[in-house]
């Protein structure tokens, strides 16, 4: 349905995207992860002809959609990052008007309204003037906006940012039911690893411009099947003792958390004992410890050597 | 093209900060300079007070009877002396001077006294009074010569004018002075007549224009200051609009537009559009809330209010476009910069230039050259002409202006509007 051709984008001779390419099938929900700057946003600018590619080619349908930005358009539905809404107008107002550039009228217009402000949870403050919303509020109008005139596919860019867990909440089981119930194909892009897992059929990580690894969520942790993860709760940080780990050959990665030590060992180490040993001689206290199978967070750790919130 | 319209009108009546620039401003403005400037623009005209001494030296009488006698010597035919004879009666200076002197406007300004010559200058000496007006010996009859037998050099009014009160006394002489000149023009209105074989006096086409500024109703620094500062103020619509389409760019809101499929030009045309309807509807509450408080205009007045409203409609059209420009540039570079610099800075120096603060009349002829090619510029001439005349035929070369102007900014606007994908990022 919709497929990028090795596109890039140079900002000042910098390139900022480099040879991209992805797919994303009809309905189909596929994530965008990567740290800050590592392209994801000017991507999906590309893809939805807000920004020309300085390289390669977008593709809906078999067709590109440099040549004809109206082919995409007409089918797109974009969630921008910012909260792309007049503060001084209410919601009725903002979706009046967007439903309204969108060719919509009358009562199929009222119609649309009264539908996106019911899927999002605000048909009882529809009339409050959008300034006055919490955070997690403007994030529901942004994402309504952009569904009035029901897209088939649905660009999200990081439409969770600094909102509450309730607000975060609603949006993810809003976005998953327009997936799997109204068959809307949802390209996603997020810091957090749990959105994508929960809402996405496919995932592609980048950094630094390129996609340094794509497929499901189970594809992307089998990278590192031939691993595990021990958590170690402390009762401190004890810097010492996370040194002399990182300097044993049976531990791959030895990295602070905010209770402990996160640990990556080849599968079947048995690396317990000498790590009690350890622990007893710079006496630190150990709270708990926790053997884990890999999250997409580690297959990004160990792909990046960076945390995704980094 | 509505919605846009409708979405730029709420955002603007919304934000009070810029209602209160464009609504508020002016018009405090307007009382603050219109009461503090009165005494120079004629709305206080007790300032201008003055008393003068008329030395007459003149016989009328035995100065009409020497013409009299001479056009009776004269060979012509009798039908020609008896029209002669009665404009010697029609054409009497003295009779037209005081005349003159006695009409409302100059005699509420000019209070004459009759003097003896010593008498006049010890009182001018004093500063009892501000001139001294001699009529000199023989001055009807060399007048009358030279205008209806084209015989001697005429004659002149002697003016001698006090340093205590120069205002008043230069007033004076420039009242003189045009008094001086309709003699003269009479004066070439009768030969002319003459040679053309028309009795003097008889009516006469005229040819080509003469302005007369006595003819002129005068207005009060008030009204000055309404247009002036409405003219003004309506070019902050332009800047207003401009900078909410910066914040509609660093919002992501355009792109929000973009992305709706719908021609970036009916965005633009909706900026210009409701820069029209917004200024218009500015224009007419500055001027309503005017004439209801100050009187500024005649509420009841229609023909004068028909008048105002079409310089108005050009004047926001032009309004509309130059938001266009400022739209336009603002997009295309994505910062606030030039809409800064029109507001601060270009609006100011068309206020000056165009006569907003103070009258340009008087200053080096480029600025009123200049002033009359901006927008609020030519809109101030045409609403001043308009209000002491009521004439449609003294609005068309301002309005041309106006619609010069409004037709050089929309077509930049449109050319400048970065429409091309990836412009705007």
């Amino acid at each position: 349905m919709l497929e990028t051709e090795e596109i890039g984008k140079v900002f000042k001779g910098k390139a900022a995207v480099e040879g991209v390419n992805l797919y994303m099938e009809a309905g189909e929900a596929v994530g965008l992860l990567g740290p800050n700057g590592a392209g994801k946003s000017t991507t999906i600018s590309m893809i939805s002809t807000l920004l020309k590619p300085t390289s390669g080619d977008v593709r809906l349908n078999g067709k590109s959609v440099t040549k004809d930005p109206g082919s995409i358009r007409r089918v797109l539905g974009m969630v921008p990052q910012e909260i792309a809404l007049y503060e001084e107008l209410s919601a009725y107002e903002n979706l009046k008007f967007f439903g309204r550039i969108y060719g919509l009228s009358g009562r199929a217009l009222e119609q649309s309204i009264g539908q996106v402000l019911e899927m999002v949870g605000l048909t009882d403050r529809q009339k409050e003037v959008v300034k006055t919303y919490s955070g997690g509020m403007k994030r529901r109008v942004n994402i309504a906006a952009a569904m009035l005139h029901e897209p088939e596919i649905l660009i999200m860019d990081e439409p969770t940012v600094g909102i509450d867990p309730q607000s975060r909440s609603h949006i993810l089981e809003m976005v998953r039911k327009l997936n799997k119930e109204k068959g809307v194909a949802v390209l996603y892009t997020s810091h957090y690893m749990e959105e994508v897992e929960r809402l996405c059929d496919r995932v592609y990580i980048m950094d630094h411009g390129k996609v340094i690894a794509a497929g499901t969520a189970e594809e992307l942790k089998s990278i590192l099947s031939s691993e595990e993860t021990i958590l170690i709760e402390l009762d401190r940080a004890y810097p010492d003792f996370t040194k002399e780990l990182q300097a044993m050959e049976a531990i791959k990665q030895a990295t602070e958390t905010e209770n402990g030590i996160k640990l990556i060992v080849p599968k079947g180490s048995r690396v317990l004992g000498s790590i009690f040993q350890i622990s007893e001689r710079h006496q630190a206290q150990v709270l708990n410890v926790a053997v884990q199978t890999p999250s997409l967070e580690d297959v990004f750790l160990h792909l990046t050597g960076r945390k995704l919130r980094d | 093209m509505g919605a846009f319209l409708k979405k730029d009108i709420i955002v603007l009546l919304r934000d009070r900060t810029e209602l209160l620039v464009l609504l508020v401003m002016p018009f405090i403005l307007t009382v603050i300079l219109g009461f503090a400037l009165s005494g120079l623009l004629g709305g206080n005209a007790a300032v201008l007070e003055m008393e003068v001494a008329i030395v007459d030296e003149d016989d009328r009488e035995a100065g009409a009877a020497q013409i009299e006698a001479a056009i009776a010597d004269r060979e012509i035919p009798e039908q020609a002396k008896r029209e002669l004879l009665a404009a010697v009666q029609a054409m009497m200076p003295s009779v037209l001077l005081d005349g003159l002197l006695e009409s409302g406007e100059v005699a509420a300004l000019v209070t004459t006294v009759e003097m003896e010559a010593e008498d006049a200058q010890q009182a001018l000496r004093d500063e009892q009074i501000a001139a001294v007006l001699t009529i000199p010996q023989h001055f009807t009859e060399e007048f009358l010569r030279k205008a209806l037998l084209d015989e001697g050099s005429g004659s002149e009014l002697q003016v001698t004018i006090s340093d205590f009160a120069s205002t008043q006394a230069d007033v004076f002489y420039t009242i003189l002075d045009e008094f001086a000149w309709t003699l003269n023009y009479e004066t070439a209105l009768a030969q002319a007549a003459a040679e053309s074989g028309l009795a003097p006096g008889a009516p006469m086409e005229r040819v080509g224009g003469t302005e007369s500024i006595t003819a002129a109703k005068p207005l009060s620094a008030l009204q000055y200051y309404s247009i002036g500062m409405a003219a003004m103020f309506s070019l902050f619509v332009a800047s207003t609009i401009a900078s909410k389409a910066y914040v509609e760019s660093y919002q992501h809101v355009f792109d929000r537009i973009l992305l709706s499929n719908r021609h970036p030009f009916l965005y633009l045309g909706g900026k210009a559009v409701s820069a029209a309807i917004i200024t218009f509807g500015q224009l007419f509450l500055l001027f309503g809330l005017g004439a209801l408080l100050f009187g500024t205009i005649d509420f009841l007045d229609i023909r004068m209010w028909i008048g105002i409203a079409l310089v108005s409609a050009m004047l926001s059209i032009c309004i509309g476009a130059i938001a266009t420009v400022l739209t336009s540039l603002t997009l295309r570079y994505n910062n606030e910069t030039i809409t800064t610099i029109f507001a601060g800075g270009l609006v100011s120096v068309f206020a000056f230039l165009g006569g907003s603060f103070i009258p340009v009349d008087g200053m080096p002829e480029i600025i009123p050259l200049l002033g009359g090619w901006t927008p609020n510029g030519a809109a101030l001439t045409a609403y001043l002409s308009w209000m002491q005349h009521l004439e449609f035929g003294l609005l068309v070369e301002p309005l041309v202006r106006i619609g010069i102007i409004a037709v050089l900014a929309a077509a930049a606007g449109f050319l400048l509007f970065p429409r091309k994908r990836g412009s705007l990022s």
